[in-house]
């Protein structure tokens, strides 16, 4: 790996990373493959960096600050033509500011309507969603959440998922 | 992130995720992941670079369609403009995250981190 995972961290951070990336055993890796060519394929994101629509309910800051190993792990679906305008984000590992005057930083749902207009894709899912990364306890995350995620997907008949982080 | 595109995968939804700690994110194993060099709060790239971002998403896009099997990983060509302290430093004027200000109080909780036996509730 000629890319180092880990220039933009902290000495702190990285160390923990480190430690986290060194414990972790693959195992069996599931695959789909792609059932069509990509640029037939309706294509969902979801982004980690925590974004809620202000119509919507927040990710629960409060929780984290009364426990700070505690991260909310719901999702949020973020309907496609939501901009900057509408929505905050609720990560408090990362900087917001960035995805808060340019969502497509974050959850690039303009620039996938260019690609599929541009014939990269078929089309951009109705809806994308949004995940708050930090959760050292993934046990809601693996057995609630990302089922249901699958299940809203499934039922837009998203062909393909792009996860981004944050 | 891995474990959730791990859920999707399995689920039947083909899947490609973008990692900035792509160490990380591979070592949870994961269908395709592609690797990039950026700052975190920023993975597509800069606000209003509308090129950038949409180079990275179409080339996280062309993993999903070139990825043969499991454990894929392409690291993608694209150079930050800033150096990681001046990336850093656009942020400095924010506060810590919980965790961190708690573990600032109480450093003897640090080794909970390190391994993953995350407790219950403490502070």
């Amino acid at each position: 790996m000629a890319l180092d995972s880990y220039r933009f961290l902290d000495f702190a951070s990285r160390q923990i990373m480190k430690a986290w990336a060194a414990r972790r055993e693959p195992g069996v890796i599931p695959f789909t493959p792609l059932a069509k060519p990509l640029d037939e394929c309706t294509v969902a994101l979801l982004s980690t960096a925590g974004v809620a629509r202000n119509d919507d309910r927040p990710f629960d800051q409060e929780g984290e600050r009364r426990n700070p190993w505690w991260g909310d792990p719901s999702f949020r679906m973020i309907a496609l033509g939501t901009t900057e305008e509408d929505v905050r984000l609720y990560h408090m590992h990362i900087d917001p500011r960035f995805g808060e005057s340019d969502l497509d930083v974050v959850l690039p749902m303009r620039r996938l309507t260019e690609l599929a207009r541009a014939g990269v894709v078929g089309a951009p899912a109705p809806t994308h969603y949004s995940i708050m990364g930090y959760i050292l306890e993934p046990t809601e995350l693996v057995e609630t959440t990302a089922p249901a995620l699958a299940e809203h997907m499934h039922a837009e008949r998203v062909d393909a998922a792009a996860l981004v982080p944050a | 992130m891995g474990l959730v595109q791990r859920v999707l995968e399995a689920s039947g939804i083909p899947t490609v995720a973008l990692s900035l700690i792509p160490d990380l994110t591979r070592a949870v194993g994961v269908p395709r992941l592609a690797g990039i060099s950026y700052p975190f709060g920023q993975p597509l790239g800069k606000p209003h670079d509308l090129d950038g971002q949409r180079a990275v998403l179409r080339a996280m896009l062309e993993v999903l369609a070139s990825a043969s099997g499991p454990d894929t990983y392409v690291e993608l060509p694209f150079t930050w403009p800033e150096s990681p302290a001046q990336a850093r430093n656009a942020s400095k004027d924010l506060p810590p995250a919980p965790i961190v200000e708690l573990l600032r109080r109480k450093p003897w909780l640090l080794p909970a981190l390190y391994s993953g036996r995350i407790p219950k509730a403490e502070r």
